[in-house]
C-alpha cells in the first residue's frame, strides 16, 4: 500500500487501485494455499466424509454395499467388544497421559539445572523420540524377551511381558512413555527457559525458596505448556494403534485390543468396512468430546 | 497391389514383434527370507532361459497385508498378472470371483495335467469343478527331533533313528522321558499369544480322530476339541513344553538344544540344514512326519500355489496369460530348487525323481506328509492368517499358558468364531 500513500491521486482511482491490489493479494494467497488445500480436501476431508457415508452401508472392504440406515450404530451400541475396546483405550490413556507429562516435566527440570553437557543429556533423552515405532517396538521385544532378553538375563524373570494379561497393557504404556517422553521434555525445557530470571530473583527476595519457588513461580508460569501437552497427550494416547498392533496384536485374548485395533481387525481381517467405518466415526466423536471436556476443565483451572 | 501392401505390413509387424522387448509379466508374492531367495533364483532362471517373457516380481508382507492388497487391487483392476496364493483360501476367494479359473486346456498348452499333482493338493486348488490355482507345494506340520537328547532319553533305535511313536500317550510319555532323563524340555512349540501353531496341531488331532471342526458355519469340535487343547495345556503345566513369547523364540528354543522335539512346519528345514552347516546347530537332528496320535497320520498343512487375479473390467490378455502359464510350468519342472526350502513340491514327477530322494532330510517326511495333509475347514473365513485362525490364535495360547482354563478358552473361542461365521460372507 505504500504507493497509494505516496502517490496521492483522485479518490476514485485510489479505491480501484486498492481494490485491485487487495484482489491480487487474495489471489496470491489462494494460489499459495492451493497445494495444501487441495491435498487437505482430497486426502483428509474427502476420506472422512466417505467414511461417514460408508458407516451407514453394509460395505465390504472392496465393494460398496447398500444403504442400511443406522443399523451399524445400533449394533455398535450393543457390541460388548466395542465397549471393552473403549475401556482398554481408556486404561491406556490413564497409564500414559499424566505419567508421560509429569515425567517430561521432571526430566526438563533436571536437565535445566545441568551446566555441563546439558545439550548432550538433552539429546540423549530426546533420541528415542526420533526412532520410528517399528524400531522402538522391536528393541523392546528383544529387551523383554522372556527367554533371550536382557531383562531375563539380569533378573532371571521369565514373565512374558506382552503376553500376560496383567502386564501387557502397562508394558505397552512403559514403552510408549520411554519413546515419547523426550518430546514433552523439550517443550517443558523451552517453557522453563522462557521464565525470566528476574521473577525468580524477585520471589527469592520475598523469601520464597525450594519447593515454594516451584509452587508459586514455575508451576503457574508453565501452566500453558502443561495444558497444551496434556491435550496433545490425551489425543495421541486415545489414538494408540501401532504399538499395540506390533507388540500384542490386541492380545492376550483381546485384553489390549484398543478401539483402533478393533477397527483394523474389523476392516482388514473380517473385511467388514461398513461396520469399521461406524467404529471410526463413533470414535471420532468420542475423542472430540473428551478433548473438549478436558480443555474446558483445564482452562477453568487457569 | 493391395495384397502386396498387406504382405509388407504383415512382415513389418512380425519383424517388429520379434525384435520387441519381452512381454512383462507382473508377479506379486509374499515370499520372504529363504523362500524369497529361492523364488528369485527360479525367476532369474526363467528370465535367463528365454526372451519372450520377463517376470517382474514384487514381494509384499505375508498374511493379512498381502491378501488385503491383492483383494483391493483386483476389485479396481490394478492386480498383477500372477500371484502366490495359499490353497486354504480358495474356498473364500473363488466364490467371490477374485480369481480367474484356469482350464485344463490352458494347462495342457504348457505340458501340465491333473495327474502330475498330489490328489489332495489338486482338490484343494479346485472349487465347484473349476481350477483356481496351480499347486506349487505343500508345507505340512512335521516333527523335528534332537537326536542327542532323544538318545539320552532312550527314544532312538539301534540305527539312531526315532523309535515309532504310535499314540498320543506314547508321545506324552516321550516328552516326559526327555524331561526326567535329560533335564531339558520335551517340546518346543509356539504358544505365545497370538500363536497359530496350536490351531494347526489341534486341527491335526481332530482330523486324525475323524472329527469335524466346522459344520454349517458353526464350531462342532465339541469334546474332541476340548480334549485336544487340554492335552497341550497339560504338556505345558507338567513342564514338558517350554513357554515362549513368540514364534522366533519357539524355534530358537529347539535350535539351541533346549528341547528334544519341535512340532512346526517344514519351512524350518532350511534353518536346520543351514544351522548344521554353519555350526550354529550343535546337535544331530532328524525330521519325521507328524506321528499317528490317533486313527490316521493326518497333519495340518497348507499349500502355496499360483493364481491369476480376476482383474475387474480388465481380464488378463492372451499373451500375458501365455507368459504366466509358461513361467508356472517352468517353476513346476524346476521345483527341486523350491524343495530346498523344506516345502514338498506338488509336482509328483519331481518328488519321485532320484534327485529328490537324495535330498535329506526332505525325502524322510515328504511322501507320508504330502499324502496326509488336512486343510482348514472350507469357508470365506478360513485359511492362512484368515479370520477363523486369528480367533483361535487369541484363545488357544492363553489356555496353554494357563491364563485361561481350557473350558473357558474353548467357550470364548466358540462364541467368537460362531459370531464371525454367522456374519454375511464378505466378498
Amino acid at each position: 500500500m505504500r504507493d497509494t500513500v505516496s502517490n496521492a491521486g483522485p479518490m476514485s482511482a485510489r479505491v480501484t487501485r486498492r481494490g485491485r491490489a487487495r484482489r491480487s493479494a487474495a489471489l496470491t494467497a489462494a494460489l499459495m494455499l492451493a497445494p495444501f488445500l487441495l491435498a487437505y480436501l482430497l486426502f483428509f476431508i474427502f476420506p472422512v466424509l466417505r467414511a461417514a457415508q460408508f458407516s451407514v452401508t453394509d460395505s465390504s472392504l472392496t465393494e460398496t454395499g447398500r444403504y442400511i440406515g443406522p443399523s451399524n450404530y445400533v449394533r455398535l451400541v450393543q457390541d460388548p467388544d466395542f465397549w471393552s475396546s473403549l475401556k482398554n483405550t481408556g486404561y491406556f490413556a490413564l497409564l500414559t497421559v499424566i505419567p508421560v507429562t509429569a515425567l517430561g516435566l521432571l526430566v526438563a527440570i533436571a536437565v535445566n539445572r545441568l551446566i555441563l553437557a546439558r545439550n548432550f543429556v538433552q539429546a540423549l533423552f530426546f533420541l528415542p523420540y526420533v526412532l520410528p515405532v517399528s524400531v522402538v517396538t522391536l528393541l523392546w521385544q528383544w529387551i523383554l524377551n522372556s527367554s533371550f532378553g536382557i531383562v531375563h538375563a539380569l533378573t532371571g524373570s521369565d514373565v512374558a511381558w506382552f503376553n500376560t494379561v496383567s502386564t501387557a497393557m502397562p508394558t505397552v504404556a512403559v514403552v510408549t512413555i520411554w519413546w515419547t517422553v523426550g518430546f514433552n521434555m523439550l517443550l517443558f525445557l523451552a517453557g522453563l527457559q522462557n521464565i525470566p530470571k528476574e521473577v525468580y530473583e524477585a520471589a527469592s527476595l520475598d523469601g520464597a525458596q525450594g519447593l515454594g519457588l516451584f509452587r508459586f513461580i514455575t508451576w503457574p508460569l508453565l501452566w500453558p505448556v502443561t495444558t497444551l501437552l496434556l491435550t496433545l497427550q490425551l489425543i495421541s494416547s486415545l489414538k494408540i494403534f501401532a504399538q499395540v498392533y506390533i507388540l500384542t496384536a490386541g492380545g492376550p485374548f483381546n485384553s489390549t485390543r484398543v478401539v483402533l485395533e478393533y477397527m483394523y481387525d474389523t476392516a482388514f481381517q473380517n473385511l467388514d468396512a461398513g461396520y469399521a467405518s461406524a467404529i471410526a466415526v463413533a470414535f471420532f466423536v468420542v475423542i472430540l468430546l473428551v478433548s473438549l471436556l478436558q480443555a474446558a476443565l483445564l482452562s477453568r483451572r487457569a | 497391389m493391395t495384397h502386396t501392401k498387406t504382405l509388407i505390413a504383415m512382415a513389418a509387424l512380425t519383424l517388429g514383434a520379434a525384435s520387441a522387448a519381452p512381454t512383462k509379466i507382473t508377479f506379486w508374492n509374499f515370499l520372504g527370507g529363504g523362500d524369497g531367495a529361492r523364488m528369485k533364483q527360479l525367476i532369474d532362471g526363467y528370465n535367463g532361459s528365454q526372451d519372450k517373457y520377463r517376470i517382474e516380481q514384487t514381494v509384499l508382507q505375508w498374511g493379512v497385508p498381502f491378501y488385503t492388497k491383492v483383494r483391493t487391487s483386483t476389485s479396481v483392476g490394478q492386480a498383477p498378472d500372477l500371484i502366490s496364493f495359499h490353497l486354504s483360501r480358495i474356498s473364500g476367494w473363488a466364490p467371490a470371483n477374485l480369481l480367474r479359473p484356469i482350464t485344463g486346456a490352458e494347462l495342457a498348452s504348457v505340458g501340465l495335467k491333473q495327474a502330475d499333482f498330489f490328489p489332495k493338493l489338486w482338490n484343494a486348488a479346485n472349487y465347484q469343478g473349476k481350477t483356481y490355482a496351480v499347486p506349487l507345494d505343500t508345507h505340512p506340520m512335521v516333527m523335528y527331533y534332537n537326536k542327542d537328547l532323544a538318545g539320552k532319553a532312550g527314544l532312538l533305535d539301534a540305527s539312531g533313528n526315532l523309535k515309532p511313536i504310535t499314540s498320543i500317550d506314547a508321545f506324552t510319555a516321550a516328552l516326559k522321558a526327555v524331561k526326567d532323563k535329560t533335564g531339558m524340555a520335551g517340546l518346543a512349540f509356539e504358544n505365545g499369544s497370538p500363536a497359530y501353531m496350536p490351531w494347526r496341531l489341534w486341527l491335526a488331532m481332530i482330523d486324525q480322530q475323524g472329527g469335524k471342526i466346522v459344520e454349517n458355519n458353526k464350531i462342532v469340535s465339541g469334546e474332541m476339541g476340548r480334549k485336544a487343547l487340554q492335552l497341550m495345556a497339560d504338556w505345558q503345566k507338567n513342564g514338558y513344553m517350554l513357554k515362549n513369547p513368540d514364534y522366533p523364540t519357539s524355534v530358537a528354543q529347539f535350535t539351541t538344544g533346549k528341547a528334544a522335539f519341535m512340532l512346526n512346519g517344514v519351512w524350518e528345514v532350511p534353518t536346520m540344514v543351514d544351522g548344521a552347516k554353519n555350526k550354529t546347530v550343535n546337535f544331530k537332528y532328524g525330521v519325521a512326519p507328524l506321528p499317528k496320535f490317533y486313527g490316521t497320520q493326518a497333519t495340518w498343512g497348507d499349500s502355496h500355489g499360483f493364481a491369476i487375479p480376476n482383474n475387474a473390467r480388465k481380464p488378463i490378455s492372451k499373451d500375458h496369460l501365455a507368459g504366466v502359464l509358461d513361467f508356472v510350468s517352468y517353476v513346476q519342472k524346476n521345483s527341486l530348487t523350491w524343495a530346498a526350502g523344506g516345502h514338498i513340491p506338488a509336482y509328483q514327477p519331481v518328488v519321485n525323481s532320484a534327485q529328490y530322494t537324495a535330498l535329506k532330510p526332505n525325502s524322510d517326511y515328504a511322501k507320508t506328509a504330502a499324502a496326509n495333509v488336512a486343510y482348514d475347514p472350507a469357508g470365506w473365513y478360513s485359511g492362512a492368517a484368515g479370520p477363523l485362525e486369528a480367533v483361535s490364535a487369541k484363545y488357544f495360547p492363553a489356555a496353554i499358558q494357563g491364563q485361561l482354563s481350557v473350558n473357558k478358552a474353548i467357550s470364548m473361542f466358540e462364541s467368537e468364531a460362531n459370531r464371525l461365521m454367522a456374519g454375511t460372507p464378505k466378498p
